[in-house]
């Protein structure tokens, strides 16, 4: 017992520390940069400014974090519409199928996301499978523009991100007990009723928590929209990147993170706030 | 016991060893130096060679600047980088006595602004970045940068996704010099790229030529080794010099201030600068060497390809980046409201 304390201590110790040097100390220099000022050639000088914070909220930067949540909503809409049936008939099958299809779910994290984008992108191209594809089939006549353009940002998104909605509302939906929805076809709701009254609501915490996993990293996923859309928006990500690299402007970036980590915490609350609340009407039966 | 002696034996035996051991850290771009020519150096000398890379000059930058020029022995910045870190004192002296090989190096290539004499850089690999388009599609003559903007190649332009690169091209064809730091002369020149926007199909400053290749764009900015590779799968990309000057680009040896193995650097550099070495280095690479000698050996097609290789009056009339100091901020300003269609 005395040894398993021991070894929990230590273990419980190298990961605090591991997270104050690489997680915490890096976030409060972050934060601290962000109410410097810039300097040409040492980065930053040591007098305070509240500058930084000022220009975010011109005009410009705030198109930017419009159409990063833009596209971040979008995003996690699909991943929901496409996920949700999916994850539905996943939880209600049996034997091998279901052990299929989760290891196609789950095969796709083997690979850097990096990678398959640069093969979705070998797929959409205009001398690509599904342009040659369909030209052969008669389908179309002239190749369909799909790469660099809104429509395929969004098809990558979705496929990078699809996994992290279908698994929390897999989960949620697996609980999912058939005596309610039997319960509510007895009291007389058909089937649409059913769905909205019973199911939706006691699969809420994983239709939360697929939201949020599918919205957060979307919001700075920046390389997708660069290879598939042609870097012709600037989002958040590609806006920090420039501003630390090109522009040189680190007190200015770090304010744009710091913005961002708000932003995120926020989300974080609400879904925390929204689980618990959830919960509560579960238990109370107020569904 | 014994053992704790054979250790201490052993340790003994490898100090002496371990502090003579020659050593150069290297700084390089990726895929920018035959594994070839370092094994080579490294059978020669006996100097150990340990290779790091980046893909930006950014990011070389921040790196040197933050640990003020400690650990790396040899970096490759750009033109414009190696004024700027010139100026800030980053970097130390090259000695040309201890490379007898710079008289290998064309001249025209040396002395540039943005290093008057060479005293802190030594041309590694050159380039430039001007018009490419597929001859299968575009059938008129093009010698201007002002052809992206006919109606005609709407949608099928692509441009290199660098701020610089991107309004030194627009800024050239309004008659201004690429590296100015007047913002009424940026202010015009994005004016000019707004009215561009709609017909971008993409930005593209990861590999160019593949847009080209694949189809999806059929005319705009390329590097010049970009499509000298992408003429081999596909013949009927050009490369043309525009008329109104050429972007030209040029990568530097230089050693950072407080390097700790100089002389190896120096050592690396007079290797890397001999005819038969910097063959190789052209030959896998793609991009030209500032190297004359070096130029004599290689085949008579690639050497007279004027994609690789252009002629003195070309290079005459381009233009090499230079730093801008402080006028980046407004270059990025521009460059902002560029991207998001303000």
């Amino acid at each position: 017992m005395n040894e398993r304390s021991l070894f929990k201590t230590i273990v419980i110790s190298i990961i605090s520390l591991w997270f104050l040097i690489f997680v915490f100390v890096p976030n409060i220099l972050v934060f601290a940069v962000s109410f410097l000022e810039r300097h040409e050639n040492n980065f930053v000088t040591f007098s305070f400014t509240l500058e930084n914070y000022q220009r975010i909220f011109t005009s410009v930067y705030f198109t930017v974090f419009a159409e990063s949540f833009r596209l971040a909503f979008i995003s996690m809409l699909i991943c929901l519409l496409v996920g949700y049936p999916f994850a539905y008939r996943l939880a209600r099958l049996k034997g091998r199928v279901k052990h299929i299809l989760f290891m196609l779910i789950i095969i796709p994290f083997w690979t850097s996301s990096l990678i398959r984008t640069y093969a979705i992108m070998i797929v959409l191209k205009t001398n690509g499978l599904l342009n040659k594809t369909l030209l052969a089939t008669g389908i179309i006549s002239e190749p369909l523009e799909l790469l660099y353009t809104g429509t395929a940002v969004t098809i990558g998104m979705v496929y990078s991100l699809l996994p992290f909605m279908i698994l929390p509302l897999y989960a949620s939906i697996e609980k999912l007990d058939k005596v309610y929805i039997e319960a509510a076809g007895d009291l007389g709701a058909n089937k649409i009723q059913t769905f909205i009254k019973v199911i939706i609501p006691l699969t809420m915490p994983g239709i939360i928590a697929g939201c949020i996993l599918v919205f957060l990293p979307s919001f700075c996923l920046f390389y997708i929209p660069d290879l598939m859309g042609g870097a012709k928006e600037l989002l958040i990500g590609n806006l920090i990147k420039n501003q630390f690299l090109s522009a040189r402007d680190w007190p200015f970036g770090s304010a744009v993170s710091v913005v961002l980590s708000c932003i995120m915490a926020v989300l974080l609350l609400v879904y925390y706030k929204s689980t618990k609340l959830v919960q509560k009407s579960g238990e109370r039966g107020g569904i | 016991m014994r053992f704790f002696q054979t250790i201490a034996l052993l340790l003994a035996m490898c100090m002496p060893l371990a502090a003579s051991a020659k050593e150069l850290y290297l700084y390089n771009w990726s895929e920018y130096m035959p594994e070839e020519v370092l094994q080579k150096f490294q059978k020669e000398t006996g100097i150990k060679v340990i290779y790091n890379t980046y893909d930006s000059n950014e990011a070389m930058y921040a790196k040197v600047k933050l640990i003020s020029g400690k650990g790396y022995d040899l970096i490759v910045p750009s033109t414009y980088y190696v004024s700027k870190m010139r100026k800030e004192n980053l970097l130390s002296k090259i000695d040309k006595n201890k490379i007898p090989n710079f008289k290998n190096l064309e001249k025209s290539l040396l002395n540039k602004p943005y290093d008057p004499s060479n005293d802190y850089s030594v041309p590694y690999l050159w380039g430039s970045t001007g018009l490419s388009y597929n001859a299968d599609k575009v059938k008129e003559k093009v010698d201007s940068w002002s052809i992206l903007w006919k109606p005609a190649y709407k949608g099928k332009i692509l441009l290199t996704d660098d701020v610089r690169e991107v309004f030194q091209m627009a800024l050239v064809q309004l008659g201004y010099s690429g590296n100015t730091i007047k913002e009424s002369e940026i202010k015009e020149a994005y004016e000019l790229l707004k009215k561009l926007m709609p017909a971008v199909r993409t930005f593209n400053s990861e590999s160019p030529k593949v847009p080209y290749i694949n189809g999806e764009v059929t005319i705009g900015m390329n590097w010049n080794g970009e499509a000298f590779l992408a003429q081999e799968e596909m013949p009927s990309m050009r490369y043309v010099y525009p008329k109104e000057g050429v972007i030209l680009w040029m990568d530097n040896f230089a050693i950072p201030k407080n390097a700790q193995n100089i002389n190896e650097a120096h050592t690396f550099i007079n290797f890397v600068l001999r005819p038969e070495i910097s063959k190789i280095i052209s030959e896998e690479i793609g991009y030209a060497i500032p190297n004359r000698e070096g130029k004599k050996l290689l085949d008579e097609e690639v050497r007279n390809n004027p994609t690789s290789y252009p002629s003195d009056a070309i290079v005459a009339k381009g233009e090499f980046q230079e730093d801008v100091g402080d006028a980046i901020l407004i270059y990025e300003k521009y460059w902002e409201m560029l991207k998001t269609g303000k």
